[in-house]
């Protein structure tokens, strides 16, 4: 099939219908992410926002049964996880897993490395690897002995948040999804993490925020509101929208 | 001969028939009354004994040849052949023999062995015990008695290198006894191929008044082999035994122990991880048995297993008997496959599926091979599991990359240690 694509946007779902088990969640769903720009995903409870987050990544929970995932002009559905993240996509998980028995610098230079071997480059040396790690780290306020924990294992929800964040800063992918990355937080730590999302604006790479609070969007400014609400996107606004619902709920919005 | 020949010789006979002499015949009746294992034996049931003892063998006649200083205790086809200075080391046939071991093949071990070799460490001592079998199609027995002086602690590394003894069966073990106050710490490594010989290793560990067992073994390969156990604890002893079995091909292999807590606050913790392949048969049958006497004992046990595909199967039984209230005990098993949200949080960031379970699979052997004190050791539990799960050790040399000296400046223990490269 050709056809052209938009080479402004980053991501473009179409009609989109995905089941968990035996529920259908997204019933048809169409969003247009632009490249270098920051979408967020608000809606009530059940509404299909972590589904969405889950399907775009290819999560093994999740089924597609209709429409189209198309990633920098190509449908990505039939893709494997680990292909759409070399291709660039990073999903910044409400929940990290922990991992006993693998150490996060182990784990972090595997998937940077695998990452470089994709893109034609040279793998980092384990070295200059560790020296690139404690800078994010420190940046990101980190302890330094997690480095060498294993992977999430006991780590508070702030410190899993921030290590989902130090990942995304070292493999620099071009979409991010942050799945609820605000849930859990105190104020210093969402001040961090944000800092670090923010830095990672480049004016071309896409971030798609995907929360029940506003809050989070005082530190992340974004561009774009779109309203989930049973499996559809049922409207779409700019900033000001944050407001209004806030204010509203989201039962006062109608479709798009 | 083959040793199922056994099965209708009286104890004279096979006293005989192995030139052993009269103060072997309780052995050899007690024998006779178990009778040779079969897989209708409760302790040998999943294992693969009959085709052990079905091997055509060569008997073998050892001779105690001088023993060579050296840094290592070498054990060469059943005999001491270099010891460091620091260890007694005597051949005798005068131990305390365990005349209620559960395991037939504990008698038959002594009975077939000429000697034992009885090491005394004069302190407190680290000891490297290298393993060296070298005849084929023979039967290879020796046991060793370790004696732990009081109030002492002795670490021993186990090894079998170099081995060539194709098509042998060996039927070796320890009587240890750890005295009052001791702490014995026995890491045992060994791969074993489906090539290779195959080994029924016949323990017995005492432990007095407040002593100290650490026990760690790591089993690899594709060959079947078994290790069975009996520990006693005293008051206030202590054991700790952990178990670690990467099985392939067609192996039946595992432990098979019980561990008796006689003394009153005596506490062990016993912990098998096992990580099947193939058509593999993993084993850990383990009774905890806390006798009357044995108030306030604390007493776990747990199993893990990991099975790789369809065809391997995981026969775990831990079990409890107690005969008192006035205790803590737990014990549990778990079977299963690996973890699918760890596989995919791994795969999410890139990495592919294969490299992904090679990963958890590896982490899951380190939680217990990470455990184990010294740097030096962990890295060659590292490289023979590697060699037997990738078929290589995946080792790399930092100082040979070209363009990082300075970053190297310090690093170069931390680089190790996170990413498990030797030098």
């Amino acid at each position: 099939m050709s056809e052209k694509r938009n080479i402004s946007r980053m991501m473009d779902i179409r009609e989109l219908k995905v089941k968990i088990g035996d529920k259908t969640i997204l019933k048809g769903l169409t969003l247009e992410l632009e490249k270098g720009k920051v979408h967020a995903i608000m809606g009530p409870n059940g509404s299909g926002k972590s589904t969405l987050s889950k399907a775009i990544v290819g999560h093994y929970d999740t089924e597609v049964l209709d429409g189209e995932i198309i990633y920098r002009g190509e449908n990505i559905v039939d893709k494997e996880p680990e292909e759409r993240a070399l291709d660039g996509i990073f999903l910044s998980f409400q929940h990290p897993v922990e991992v006993a028995g693998v150490n996060n610098a182990y784990f972090l230079r595997s998937a940077v490395n695998a990452k470089r071997r994709h893109e034609g480059k040279d793998e980092l040396n384990a070295a200059v690897f560790l020296r690139e790690m404690k800078k994010y780290v420190e940046e990101l306020g980190m302890q330094p002995d997690m480095i060498s924990r294993s992977l999430n294992e006991g780590f508070s929800g702030g410190e899993k948040k921030r290590n989902e964040i130090l990942q995304m800063q070292m493999l620099s992918p071009d979409m991010i999804i942050l799945d609820e990355i605000d849930s859990g937080l105190d104020i210093d730590a969402l001040r961090a993490v944000s800092e670090g999302i923010n830095s990672m604006k480049n004016g071309d790479r896409s971030f798609l925020v995907i929360t029940h609070y506003s809050r989070i969007l005082d530190y992340i400014k974004p561009d774009y509101i779109h309203v989930l609400k049973d499996g559809k996107i049922v409207h779409t606004g700019g900033p000001e929208l944050v407001a209004q619902l806030e204010e509203e709920g989201y039962e006062s919005l109608g479709e798009a | 001969m083959k040793l199922s020949e056994l099965r209708q010789s009286t104890a004279s006979e096979i006293l005989d028939l192995f030139g052993a002499d009269e103060s072997k015949i309780s052995l050899a009746e007690e024998l006779v009354k178990k009778g040779l294992p079969s897989k209708k034996s409760e302790e040998y049931r999943y294992a693969d004994i009959e085709s052990a003892l079905s091997l055509e063998l060569e008997f073998l006649k050892q001779s105690m040849d001088d023993i060579e200083p050296c840094d290592k205790l070498i054990i060469t086809d059943g005999v001491v052949t270099h010891a460091p200075e620091s260890v007694s080391v005597r051949y005798t046939s005068a131990i305390d023999r365990d005349m209620k071991h559960f395991d037939p093949l504990y008698y038959l071990g002594h009975i077939a062995s000429e000697f034992v070799l009885a090491l005394e460490p004069r302190g407190d001592e680290s000891l490297k015990i290298v393993h060296r079998l070298t005849k084929i199609k023979t039967l290879i027995a020796y046991r060793v008695a370790l004696f732990i002086a009081p109030n002492t602690q002795v670490n021993i590394y186990e090894s079998f290198d170099d081995c060539s003894a194709d098509g042998s069966l060996v039927l070796c073990g320890y009587d240890a006894f750890v005295d009052r106050d001791a702490t014995l710490k026995l890491i045992k490594n060994q791969t074993l191929d489906s090539q290779n010989y195959r080994m029924i290793a016949s323990h017995r560990f005492k432990i007095e008044k407040s002593a100290t067992i650490d026990l760690a073994t790591f089993d690899f390969g594709s060959a079947s082999s078994l290790q069975t156990m009996k520990v006693e604890l005293g008051e206030r002893a202590h054991l700790e035994a952990s178990h670690l079995l990467y099985a392939s091909g067609s192996a039946k292999r595992g432990t098979v122990s019980k561990i008796l807590h006689i003394g009153e606050h005596s506490t062990s913790n016993q912990q098998a991880k096992s990580i099947l392949a193939d058509k593999a048969r993993g084993i850990f049958d383990a009774l905890i048995k806390v006798e009357h006497s044995a108030k306030y004992t604390k007493a776990h046990q747990g199993s893990k297993a990991i099975l790789l595909e369809m065809g391997p199967y995981m026969a775990s039984k831990p079990q409890l008997e107690i005969y008192i209230d006035e205790l803590e005990a737990s014990h549990g098993s778990t079977t299963g496959q690996l973890d699918s949200k760890q596989l995919f949080y791994l795969r999410s960031r890139g990495i592919s599926e294969v490299e992904a379970k090679k990963m958890l699979i590896q982490a899951f052997a380190n939680e217990l091979i990470d455990k184990v004190a010294g740097r030096s050791i962990q890295e060659q539990l590292h490289i023979s599991f590697d060699k037997a799960f990738y078929g290589e050790a995946r080792m790399e040399c930092i100082d040979t990359c070209d363009g990082c000296e300075d970053a190297l400046v310090g690093d170069t223990e931390e680089i190790n240690r996170l990413f498990g490269f030797s030098q």
